[in-house]
């Protein structure tokens, strides 16, 4: 733009504002800023895998009658769950603290379970009573598989209250 | 032997490498910084008080030589390493017991780590008393802030790499912090509607749903090779910076860098190494356990420069204390050039004067007692995650003994949105001036007094209706956690029997011994008293406030205020959760959105 005079028609400012050379020389620097940035923007799905080698995220935890009333932790070392027993039936924690992701302890003498790294506490319903943690803990679905042992499967998880005290998320069984 | 030396000095070979000789003239010693690649970062003459060790105390050069330290040791330790789940640890074990000068090699590497975030945090802060961020070098101080958060992401991406317990639930808690960023994280508060735990933030960091031989590899990558790599770019500019800005302080003569100051950095850097050496000979690196996806042990404590950051973590939500507040944090830093525009206090450390029972900064009062308020806040915070927290999490002081059988019932509460969003309002609103136009137009209407009055009758409003919104809800709200209940509990009878939340169950205590009438008498009598001293601070404030905002413009304040009300608000909370058993002042947990 080497003439800054102003134009008496629009028609002509438009011209030399964004006339021929302006607009080749724009557009062109427009399509190599838009194709670096496309490019390294999809570059950011690279740090995405497609295929994940995880382990398997359902298993088998034996026979009903195996489980005492109240709350296991036979199963807590291997698949990280605590399954819990009630008069009516039962249900399936995942051992994760909802606030970020630690393992939380079981103490029997106050009823709760603990989480050593910020210190939420859990009640045998799950729902938070102390501590930073936002949510109640999760509940794994779980069923009976067809050879009579408990089927758990962390893939699916609930923890609304309502929800997750039918369907899936409990299994009826009178002790 | 003088003439061998003499022939040898002859020598093509020689001279091809040593351009210059090596007498002690005028001459040489500009050769020698000029002439060697290594020594040419530095001017070839600086300014006597530059060199003064108690200005810089060296905390710069020792940064840079503890991060030279850092790259040997970890390339060294890198001939050993495989960066997988089954060979990581034992590798490290072998590294520790089996591999000759193995573990010493360990030990400083993580102990210069250590020494290098506290090196580099005191430069910071002797950077920032000096002044020396002031025009021109408002860039490098930028510079510096991003070094310092790249220092703090080396240590953390580097302690996943031993694969023991601290280094996997350090990463865990790490990693999930990052799912619960706000729009990008799978558990954060506005998630866009496509975000799973496959393809969100957390995902992207750890290269998985759970932390595995993926991590590693990541980790690995970005703590040898991708992160060092920008570090070195921005070391680059903030020492070519440091030459092209000049120093903050120079009043006197100049003198030659070869040597006084080469011989400094040489004696620094060999008291530094003696001290490296002795501490680790003496001190073991850590090594725990090796990693299990399933058990996290009691308590789980991060290295000490993350402990504040975990202890923060209690407070609140993982969005606000893992993403809000660091971001907060790094942002308010980097932009304490551009906001503070006082050009006192530049090449010299404060001084202080008494004003009434105080000890005040007298150049730069507002901007030194609000940096140093924030760096011991958080050296406060480590000191209580360090010290004061035992087995889950619970509070025991330092000279108690844990106990995995302590029985402790804790209990929190959150406040009704409604009076916590007030208590929010009001506390923030107490950070808003009366710019100069209002002040003349209520002058023009109700006489020379009316200003000062009005300013003064809205403080104390304010500081009311924050007490109240304290108080009231905690004395007279029903407690949600029971409505099944035919008469609701209330928040009064559940903190109030809490043993985590001391001044309810005080103010309980008093309605059960007192009674009724005289007990709410009492609690009506603090509740107001709170009120009038909030509302007096507010009005203390409220001069310097409308000063600040007529010297700096709305936008500056805004961002000043803004962050200064955000960091005594973390103190505030921090008061209600550890005093009151108040847990969110906001929440809606299916959105995530807590505070």
């Amino acid at each position: 733009m080497s003439s800054r005079t102003a134009s008496p028609t629009t028609w002509a400012w438009l011209e030399e504002r964004f006339g021929r050379r302006e607009f080749l020389l724009k557009a062109g620097w427009a399509f190599f800023y838009l194709f670096l940035g496309g490019w390294l923007l999809s570059n950011l799905k690279y740090l995405f895998p497609n295929v994940l080698y995880e382990p398997s995220l359902s298993f088998k935890a034996g026979r009903p009658e195996e489980f005492a009333l109240g709350i296991s932790e036979k199963w807590k070392k291997a698949q990280r769950v605590w399954i819990v027993r009630t008069q009516e039936g039962f249900y399936c924690f995942w051992a994760r603290c909802t606030h970020l992701g630690c393992t939380p302890n079981w103490f029997d003498a106050e009823g709760r379970f603990k989480c050593p790294c910020h210190g939420s506490n859990f009640n045998t319903h799950g729902d938070v009573i102390a501590g930073p943690a936002p949510k109640p803990l999760w509940r794994c679905a779980i069923r009976v598989a067809d050879d009579g042992q408990l089927f758990i499967d962390k893939g699916r998880l609930e923890n609304r209250p309502g929800q997750r005290e039918q369907g899936d998320f409990f299994l009826p069984m009178k002790a | 032997m003088q003439d061998l030396k003499q022939s040898v000095k002859k020598t093509k070979l020689w001279k091809s490498i040593f351009r210059h000789d090596f007498a002690d003239t005028p001459r040489t010693r500009l050769q020698r910084v000029f002439g060697n690649v290594f020594l040419h970062l530095h001017p070839v003459r600086v300014p006597k008080d530059a060199l003064r060790v108690v200005y810089t105390w060296g905390m710069g050069g020792l940064s840079f030589y503890m991060f030279l330290v850092l790259t040997v040791t970890g390339i060294l330790l890198m001939f050993y390493y495989r960066p997988t789940t089954i060979h990581a640890y034992q590798d490290i074990k072998d590294l520790a017991y089996a591999v000759t000068l193995g573990g010493l090699l360990r030990n400083m590497h993580r102990w210069a780590a250590h020494l290098m975030v506290v090196v580099v945090i005191l430069h910071m802060v002797r950077v920032f008393l000096t002044g020396a961020y002031k025009p021109p070098r408002e860039y490098n101080w930028v510079v510096g802030v991003l070094l310092l958060v790249m220092t703090l992401f080396l240590s953390y991406t580097g302690y996943l790499l031993p694969w023991d317990q601290l280094a996997l639930w350090a990463v865990t808690v790490g990693a999930q912090m990052a799912a619960s960023s706000p729009v990008v994280g799978n558990e954060g508060p506005f998630r866009l509607p496509f975000i799973t735990t496959a393809n969100d933030a957390r995902f992207g960091l750890i290269g998985g749903t759970v932390i595995g031989d993926a991590t590693l590899i990541r980790f690995y990558v970005l703590h040898c090779i991708a992160v060092p790599f920008i570090f070195c770019v921005f070391l680059c500019v903030h020492l070519w910076r440091v030459r092209k800005d000049a120093f903050s302080r120079q009043t006197g003569e100049k003198v030659d860098v070869w040597p006084h100051l080469v011989s400094r950095e040489f004696l620094a850097a060999l008291l530094s190494t003696i001290v490296l050496f002795v501490w680790s000979m003496a001190m073991q690196a850590p090594l725990e356990g090796i990693a299990n996806l399933n058990v996290t042990p009691n308590p789980s404590k991060a290295p000490w420069y993350f402990v504040g950051l975990q202890e923060l973590l209690v407070y609140f939500d993982p969005w606000i204390a893992g993403v809000v507040l660091p971001t907060a944090i790094i942002v308010g830093l980097m932009a304490i050039p551009y906001v503070d525009v006082n050009p006192r206090g530049v090449g010299q450390y404060p001084t202080m004067a008494r004003r009434g029972a105080l000890w005040v900064p007298t150049e730069r009062p507002f901007a030194v007692s609000v940096f140093m308020l924030g760096i011991v806040m958080w050296f406060v915070l480590i000191f209580i995650g360090y010290y004061c927290r035992g087995p889950n999490w619970e509070w025991y002081w330092p000279w108690e003994e844990w106990s995995h059988r302590r029985v402790t019932k804790l209990t929190l509460k959150n406040l009704p949105n409604l009076w916590g969003g007030l208590l929010l309002l009001s506390y923030f609103l107490q950070g808003t001036p009366m710019p100069k136009f209002v002040k003349d137009r209520l002058a023009a209407r109700g006489g020379p007094r009316a200003p000062a009055l009005v300013s003064a009758s809205l403080h104390l409003g304010l500081g009311m209706v924050m007490a109240a919104s304290i108080f009231v809800p905690l004395i007279w709200a029903p407690d949600p956690d029971y409505p099944e209940k035919s008469k609701y509990t209330m928040l009064f009878l559940s903190l109030g029997h809490a043993p985590n939340a001391p001044v309810v169950s005080g103010l309980y205590r008093l309605v059960e011994q007192l009674g009724a009438g005289a007990g709410y008498a009492i609690i009506a009598g603090i509740i107001a008293a709170t009120g009038l001293l909030l509302g007096w601070i507010g009005i203390g404030f409220a001069r310097f406030k409308d000063r600040l905002y007529e010297e700096v413009g709305l936008i500056k304040y805004s961002l000043v205020m803004g962050l200064f009300l955000c960091m005594m608000g973390v103190l505030g909370k921090i008061v209600l959760r550890l005093l009151f058993g108040i847990k969110y002042l906001i929440s809606f947990p299916g959105a995530s959105f807590n505070i």
